[in-house]
Formats: structure tokens, sequence, C-alpha cells
């Protein structure tokens, strides 16, 4: 479990310093089934059911449907990049990592110990931190997804996972999010021949 | 009963289907006609049956006096945004703002949009509250980039990533909720509204408040509270009018209502200071906010956008002095902003589709043009403004009273004096926009027979509402403050 932790960190660690689309869409499924693995995980743990039915439905979802629509949309992005400033981007990110760390080991001394929380928390703000600093569409999609594998992730290690119904419509609400933003990418890059949201800025006042 | 509230879930849905299927634009409008007429007599009979045996629960299903409110302004508000539609979409296809073939994806999406915002109301479980809030925004989402243009992606984008983030944090306060709940040890269903509800005593008050913070901060987000409210103004001007409305008047109510029932559990748990006062600042701030920009606003459609930022920020003020006349004030004041100002979107949509502009420098002479819109839109100006005799009136006269009741005199004189400045913002461009000379070559305008009824069905409610609530409303409007206050 601590191996999948900082396989987790490291690989939200280095989306921060990714410019290259395809590359960022490659760590956050390979995120994705690094949280499908920790749900087996803990149901081999805990003999829960109901945890193999979320590693399923994290798979077929985050790791089949949604990167099926990032790659559809892919082809038509070729020359877009991310620029970065990737050492100022991963110093805020490994800044989180150890003051969120610091703040649940002081705060609740009971799950500093499993470290699932304090790492779920940081992978909240990192995805948080890459949908505000980053322009592409694509890569603030990329940030969506980490924050809500990590919100997911944080409810897995305080409550042991919400009630099904519910996590299928979680699920599927971040299923239909992404779909709606990435259709809103291809029409950005159809109408502005461009997904830099940072030209996004006339409507004011 | 658990029948009739799944009718009313299905109805949209179904005629959304049957709408996609369609490519005739008469046979398009005539079922979307006759779904929305049977979506909001389908509430209407619900709430009936809510005035006649108070609650109806089952396992996914809670409806109350509360939730009758919000029913009420949903069944009201998709009714009149889909009769609003049938000739407005009609004369954008017309004026080639849009195909044809889009046609019935608009009507589609109005329905998936109907439908989420009506599950919001009825479902007794926080965390499928949490879903379908989302579902909300996902809905009206593609509605609100409907024409893909450059501003449409722009307000659309903005839409979907700051309320996504937003109701993200709702989700984790949730999540902090449900903690809250299994660390209690007791059984029953997880995160249900009741169950919740009748434990909230035990519940540890230090892990509330930070579940609270955070669900406050999610759904404000989707209200439109400052400061949180920046995604508001963009998605409302962009979107079509019809849209416009529904986001204004239902959407944001849906928001609120989310909120309102997790602020019922969190006061059982820590009583009802701290959720007030947090509520108190954020509607103070959201009033305060809105005013520079409606003073010196240059489109119509934000200037309206912004208004609602300010309505929001009254309801929020009203929950948040606490009082049940304070809370009565502010659901009465729920209904009656989603009534006048999705009147005012339609009015505002009839105008900018006429002078082709939502400029207001470029839109002048409306009474001279249209005599009859300028007349309406005079009234609903005064009426959104808060002057009487019309509805809006009552409810904020009640909400300041309330506030002097309680012996809150700065903050009542604060928010009078906001309260003025809006005023002025708002008549001095809806003067400016109503008279003056008449601009060139406009023909006279002739509004169709289904948005007069949907313009007269809104000018009643806000006209009679002023003068005289039926007693019916009033004994539904007082237990729903009651649970709202607690006990």
């Amino acid at each position: 479990m601590d191996l999948l932790t900082i396989l987790l960190l490291t690989a939200a660690v280095l989306l921060t310093r990714v410019s290259n689309l395809r590359l960022g869409i490659n760590i956050v499924i390979a995120q994705s089934s690094i949280v499908a693995i920790a749900c087996v995980i803990i149901g081999i743990q805990t003999g829960q059911v109901h945890m193999y039915i979320a590693a399923l439905l994290t798979v077929i979802i985050k790791v089949g449907l949604i990167s099926y629509a990032l790659y559809r949309v892919l082809p038509y992005l070729q020359a877009e990049r991310e620029i970065v400033k990737p050492n100022f981007s991963t110093f805020t990110a490994i800044l989180a990592i150890i003051l969120v760390h610091g703040l649940i080991s002081k705060a609740l001394p009971s799950f500093a110990a499993a470290s699932t929380l304090p790492a779920a928390i940081s992978l909240s703000f990192i995805g948080l931190l890459l949908i505000m600093t980053r322009n592409q569409a694509l890569m603030q999609i990329i940030g969506l997804i980490t924050m809500e594998n990590g919100l997911y992730l944080m409810g897995l290690s305080i409550t042991q996972g919400l009630p099904l119904i519910i996590e299928l419509g979680i699920f599927f609400d971040v299923l239909v999010a992404v779909v709606v933003l990435v259709i809103l990418t291809y029409r950005l890059k159809l109408s502005l021949a461009t997904t830099d949201t940072g030209l996004l800025k006339k409507l004011k006042g | 009963m658990h029948e009739i509230i799944l009718l009313a879930l299905t109805i949209p849905i179904i005629t959304g289907l049957l709408t996609l299927l369609q490519r005739n634009q008469a046979v398009v409008s005539g079922i979307n006609f006759i779904g929305s007429a049977a979506t909001s007599t389908v509430l209407m009979y619900i709430i009936y049956v809510i005035t006649q045996q108070n609650v109806v629960s089952s396992q996914y299903f809670y409806v109350d006096h509360l939730s009758a409110v919000m029913l009420f302004v949903v069944a009201v508000l998709t009714f009149t945004a889909t009769l609003f539609s049938l000739s407005y979409m009609e004369k954008e296809v017309h004026e080639g703002s849009i195909t044809l073939v889009m046609l019935p994806r608009y009507y589609g999406l109005l329905n998936l949009f109907s439908f989420a915002m009506i599950s919001v109301i009825v479902v007794g479980n926080l965390g499928l509250m949490w879903v379908a809030v989302e579902g909300t925004t996902l809905a009206s989402a593609l509605l609100v980039a409907f024409y893909f243009n450059r501003d449409a992606l722009e307000a659309a984008w903005k839409y979907v990533m700051i309320c996504t983030v937003g109701i993200c944090l709702a989700l984790f306060g949730t999540m902090i909720l449900y903690y809250a709940q299994v660390s209690v040890g007791a059984g029953g269903p997880a995160l249900d509204w009741v169950t919740l509800k009748n434990m909230s005593e035990k519940l540890d008050p230090a892990i509330m408040k930070i579940a609270f913070i955070f669900i406050l901060i999610g759904y404000g987000t989707k209200a439109g509270l400052a400061p949180m409210h920046t995604w508001l103004p963009d998605a409302h001007s962009q979107a079509p009018s019809p849209v416009s409305g529904l986001l204004s008047g239902a959407l944001l109510s849906c928001a609120l209502y989310a909120l309102v029932r997790n602020t019922i559990i969190v006061q059982g748990a820590i009583g009802p200071e701290f959720a007030h006062y947090m509520l108190l600042a954020l509607g103070l701030l959201s009033i305060a906010i809105a005013i520079p920009f409606v003073l010196t606003q240059h489109d119509v459609k934000r200037l309206l956008a912004y208004s609602s930022v300010e309505h929001m920020g009254i309801i929020t003020l009203g929950l948040g002095v606490g009082t049940p006349l304070a809370v009565y004030a502010a659901l009465l004041h729920i209904v009656n902003h989603a009534i006048a100002k999705s009147f005012l979107f339609y009015l505002a949509g009839i105008v900018t589709q006429e002078y082709k502009t939502k400029s207001i420098k470029q839109i002048y002479g409306i009474a001279r043009v249209m005599p009859l819109v300028a007349t309406m839109l005079v009234i609903g100006i005064l009426a959104i403004t808060g002057t009487p005799p019309f509805n809006i009136f009552t409810s904020k006269f009640y909400i300041v009273l309330a506030m002097f009741e309680n012996q809150q005199w700065l903050l009542g004189g604060i928010t009078l004096i906001l309260l003025t400045g809006i005023f002025a913002g708002m008549m001095y461009y809806c003067l400016k926009m109503g008279f003056g000379s008449e601009p060139n070559e406009k023909h006279r305008f002739r509004m169709s027979f289904t948005t007069m009824t949907a313009m007269a069905l809104s000018l009643i409610v806000i006209v009679t509402a002023g003068l005289y609530l039926p007693p019916v409303v009033n004994s539904v409007l007082v237990q729903a403050a009651e649970i709202v206050v607690g006990g």
C-alpha cells in the first residue's frame, strides 16, 4: 500500500513537469490504474466485495472510457503544447505534499499512520494546482481527473468508500464531465484554432 | 406516492428522448409543450399531496414542505421556459443563429436539465443530492455553450471548470459528513437526510465544522455566492435567454436548497451561530460585490446576472439571520426572485432578438417599438428592485424587518444602503433602454401567443403575490421555515 502511495504521488509530481499532452494523458491513466489496484488491495485486506466492484468501475470508467475520450480528441491537438515552468510547479507540488502530511499528522494523528489520507489530499491539491496554473484545455481536464482521483482515494481511506449507489453516481458524473469538457475542447480548437484557455478572457465586468 | 415522484422524473427524460428522434419543428414544439405541461402538473400534484400529508418518503426519495417550495419554482419555470423557448428558438432558427438540426438537441438538453433539477429536490440522500447537483452543471453546460461561438465557449469552459472544482469541494465536505456519521457508529442508511437529522446531536462538532466549510464553499459556488460567483455573469449572458432564466431562477435555487439541507444537519450538531455567521458574511459580500458591476454595466443580460448574485446574497442573508420570520422571507424570496428574474430574462431575450445586440448603449426607445414589452420591462425591474406593490418587496421587507427584530441594526442598515445602490443602477439602465427616441427602421413587434402566455403567467404571480398570498402558500412556507430553523 505504501509503495502504491509513493507511486501515486510520484505520478502526480511528474504531471507537473509534463508539457506533452499525450504523456500527460498516459500518466493520468497510470494514476487511475494505481487507484484501482489500491481498491483491490483494500478489498483483499478487508474482504469487502464492495471494493472489488469499485476497482472494476475505476478500470472501466477512468482507465477505459475517460482515456478513450481523451485519446479521441488528441489527434486534433497535434501542435498544442503546454508551456510550463517545471521547477516552480514541481516545487509547489512537493511543498503541498509536505505541508499536507505535516498538518494531517498534527491534527489527526490517528490517520497519519495510514498515510493514504495525506496522499489523497495532496493529490487533490496537485490536481487543483494543475487546473489553476495550466493553460492548455486538456491539461486542465487532466488536473480535474487528478483532483477527483484524490477525492476518491480520500473517501476510501477515511470511510472505506461511500455506498455503492452514490459511488456509481459520482463515477457517472466524472465521466460525463470529462466528455462535456472534451466536446468543449474540440469546439475550442474548431473556432479559436487553439486550445489555449489563456486566451479566454474576453468576458469581463 | 413513490410512483408519482418517479413519474415526475421520467416525463422529462421521455420527452427529451422523443424530441431527439424528431426532425419536424412543429412536432418538436408540440411534444415539448405537452411534456413540460405534464411535468409541471405532476410536480403541482406532488405539492398538493405534501399539503395534505406533510411528508412523502421512500428509500431514495424524501419530499417535505421545504422541497415543495422548490418544486413550485421548478414547476413554474420549466413550464414558462419551454413556452417561451417555442417562439424564441423558432426565431433563432429563422434568423440563422442556429440551424434546424440543432433544435431537437436544444430541447433534449433542456429536458435533461429539468430532470437534473427535479432530482436534486426529490432525493433524500445527501450523496445522491451531490450527484444530482453536479448533474445540473453538466446538463446545462452544453446549453450555455449552445451557440458554440467564441464567447459561448469561453463562458461554458469557465462554468464547467469553476463549478466542477467547487462541487468537488462539496463532495469533500459530504465525505467528511459521512465520516462523521460512520464514526458515531449508529446504523442507518449512509448519508440519508432523515437519519442524519435524527442523529445530528451526536455528530462530532469539530468534524462537522470542517465539513460545513467545504459544503458551503462547494454549493455556494454553484449558487453564485460571492466571491465564487465569477462563472455566473458569463454563463447567464451567453446562454440562450430561456436557459438564462432557468439558470438564474431555478438552478441557483436548487444549489441553495442543497446547501440548506446540509446546513440543517450542521446546525443540529454545532448549533446555529457558526453557520449563521458564515452565511451572513457571504450574503452581505454577494450584495456588495454586485453593486459596482450593476452600476457600470454595458450588457443587459450581465446586468440581470449580477442582480441574481445580489438576490442570492439577500436569500443567504435571510437564512443567516435564521429567525423563523427571516427564513420564511428567504424562502418566499427564492420563489419571488425565480419568477421575476426569469420574466426579466425572457424580456431581455425578446429585446436582444429585436435589437440584435446585448449592449445597453445600442438599446433605446423600447417603448416606441414595443410598448407592451417596455411596460413589462418597467414592471419587472420595479419588481426585482423591491418596489411595492410587487412580490419581491414583501420578501425583501420581511428579511430586513427580521434583521431589525433580531437586534441586528447595523446589518439591517448596511443591507438597506446596499439595496439602494442596486436600485439606482437597475432603474438607470431600465429607463435608458425603455425610453428615448425611436430607433430607425424598426417595425412593430408582435408577441406570439405562447410567449404571451408565458409572460402573462409570470406577471400574474409578480403582481398578485405582492398584494395577496393564498393561505395554503403561506402555510407551506411557514412549515418549510420550521424545517429549516430546526425542531
